[in-house]
């Protein structure tokens, strides 16, 4: 009995293993790519360095572009995250308690964003952003991100909310709370679970994006990390331990942000996962 | 004053009428208990007394002022949910608080009310936990705590006891009744169970399907119950009610008659019946029997009782307490009903 468990533990351990190598694996090669030379990294891209060599990552962590990048990313990511948080939670609070004309199809609109694919989108996305005036400044990127991260947060949401008791807004409503005062002192924090878990996503999917910065954003001053990025790549010549050391200093926001949200990430994906 | 009308109640949802026209008039300091089956309109009726449910027609007065097109804030009226809805994120003392706070209520005053309430409900040491750290009576006090602070002029219960265990029940029930005396404030209370409403209320409504059956003190409806339904709802043990036939007389729909009502003999009596279920509740012995003729009966007994199981007795209604129901249901009056002859 004792030994038909203690392999069906090797066994889950053992697949765990490999398919978490899967994931740590690319991570690892970044990482440890950012101390070889560029010769080195052909030869051998996942085994530790002959010598460890500090000069890359200092040289990166030196070059105030590098930050100047890292806070246009941070900048545009979070505002991105605040403003889907916001707008996706109200817009979503309503469609979880007031029933009116046309909420379903209203809903169903919204969730046909999910299925837009964003590269489409582009060229027009362009047109409209340049006519608005908005081109080249932050919220260039930041209005279409949250824009596009709105279907699957209201999505989320409408489905939280609904599962908070009704008469936790009755007793407010009783005690004389109306329904903005109860989005924000009660449907807010008691869902921080969901928050976490959406908040974690748009910033991460913001904080990777390369393709809208790049249409968007013409100077220097305003570019993302992943533009920034490109400066390593010359025309004949790839500086591949500069790029995967800049990369490495640079995906270490996101990473900390996810394993500090993880615990509410499980909880909101399994909270909306009862209810489709 | 803090009494209650309701004049002409309408309520629809879409197309299902639930309840068709209620009048009502709940007196000031009463504590009136809406009872009745599961559906039969008591919690929307209430609710709509809160303010939660628009009636679709008719009127609500509070103190003498028409509150129909009023907030429930407004209302000068407090209520306690059968969840007990309490603020999850909110401490003891900021849940009593809350509606107090929304008033605008100067700080001091807060302090005051919520100590008040505190002492009065026995939640001094609880007032720093958080809902999820009590016990299903504290939190049932929390929860009433919170109506009391508001001073209300009319307190509103949907289903208070109905998630706490029985032992709690009894003594939370005792604890709502002094409350009610200490306050003096009117109450309306909705339940479904018997119990409960016979022994907090002074005035008892029976619904049945969205109609007041009947309205008066719980021993009125006990005594004298005025349609079947009601006779069949009130009481524990059940009254028997079997069929005109039992007393000879074919023109009635049924016969009522008290558990407490029923005399045993062993060698003669009016009707043959054979004990079935015995049980001993110490104080008195019900007894569950099949008689020949007209289906089961239940009997209550003073005491220890030596009948047993299978043994053959004949019962004897006491006649002064037959109730006697005519085809639509309604009672028909006592002075006719003893003129049936024995069989």
């Amino acid at each position: 009995m004792t030994s038909k468990t203690f392999l069906r533990n090797l066994l889950r351990v053992t697949i765990l293993c490999v398919i978490a190598s899967f994931v740590i694996a690319p991570l690892l090669a970044t990482a440890l790519g950012g101390f070889k030379t560029n010769a080195e990294i052909r030869t051998s891209a996942f085994g530790l360095p002959e010598s460890w060599n500090f000069e890359f990552y200092n040289a990166i962590a030196s070059d105030p572009a590098f930050w100047r990048y890292l806070g246009n990313s941070l900048l545009i990511s979070v505002l991105a995250v605040i403003l889907t948080l916001l707008v996706g939670a109200a817009a979503a609070y309503v469609f979880a308690q007031i029933r009116f004309f046309g909420s379903r199809m209203l809903f169903s609109y919204l969730l046909l964003g999910l299925m837009f694919p964003f590269a489409t989108a582009i060229l027009p996305l362009f047109i409209q952003v340049r006519d608005i005036g908005l081109l080249d400044s932050y919220w260039s990127v930041i209005l279409p991100q949250t824009a596009f991260g709105l279907s699957l947060a209201i999505l989320l949401f409408r489905t939280f909310f609904e599962q908070l008791p009704r008469e936790l807004f009755e007793a407010a409503y009783v005690d004389g709370c109306g329904y903005i005062r109860f989005f924000w002192r009660f449907t807010l924090p008691l869902s921080t679970p969901i928050l976490a878990t959406v908040g974690v996503f748009v910033f991460v999917q913001s904080w990777n994006n390369f393709l809208l910065p790049l249409v968007m954003l013409n100077s220097r001053e305003a570019f993302t990390w992943p533009l920034g990025m490109m400066q390593f790549r010359g025309e004949f010549v790839t500086e591949w331990n500069r790029t995967l050391a800049f990369v490495t200093l640079t995906i270490m926001p996101a990473i900390v942000f996810f394993l500090a949200a993880q615990k509410y990430i499980v909880a909101g994906l399994t909270g909306g996962a009862v209810k489709g | 004053m803090a009494d209650v009308h309701l004049r002409h109640i309408n309520k629809c949802f879409g197309p299902i009428e639930v309840i068709p026209d209620i009048e009502l008039e709940i007196p000031h300091g009463s504590f009136t208990v809406l009872v009745g089956p599961s559906g039969c309109g008591k919690s929307t009726l209430l609710r709509m007394i809160a303010g939660l449910e628009k009636p679709t027609s008719g009127a609500i007065e509070i103190g003498g002022t028409d509150v129909t097109g009023f907030e429930p804030s407004a209302r000068g009226i407090s209520m306690v949910f059968q969840s007990y809805a309490l603020y999850p994120h909110m401490t003891v003392a900021q849940n009593i608080d809350f509606g107090l706070r929304l008033m605008k209520m100067p700080t001091s005053e807060r302090e005051e009310r919520v100590k008040d309430a505190a002492k009065r409900l026995h939640l001094e040491p609880l007032l720093d936990r958080k809902p999820s750290e009590l016990s299903g009576g504290q939190r049932q006090r929390v929860a009433i705590g919170r109506s009391i602070v508001r001073n209300p002029k009319v307190f509103l219960f949907d289903e208070p006891l109905s998630n706490l265990d029985a032992a709690l029940r009894t003594q939370m029930r005792v604890e709502l009744a002094e409350l009610h005396q200490s306050i003096g404030a009117t109450m309306v209370y909705v339940t479904h169970d018997q119990v409960e409403a016979m022994t907090l209320a002074d005035q008892i409504v029976v619904m049945n399907a969205g109609r007041i059956e009947q309205v008066g003190p719980p021993m009125e409806l006990y005594d004298n119950p005025q349609t079947e339904f009601v006779a069949a709802f009130i009481g524990s043990p059940k009254m028997n009610l079997l069929p005109g036939q039992a007393i000879g007389r074919d023109d009635i729909k049924s016969v009522g008659i008290r558990p407490e009502h029923l005399e045993t003999h062993m060698e003669n009596g009016k009707w043959a019946a054979r004990a079935g279920v015995i049980e001993n509740l110490g104080s008195d012995t019900v007894v569950y029997m099949e008689t020949d003729d007209f289906g089961s009966v239940t009997v209550r007994l003073p005491g220890h009782h030596p009948l047993r199981t299978g043994d053959r007795v004949f019962l004897t209604p006491d006649e002064k307490h037959l109730h006697l129901f005519g085809k639509d249901g309604r009672k028909i009056h006592a002075k006719d009903a003893l003129s049936a002859p024995a069989t």
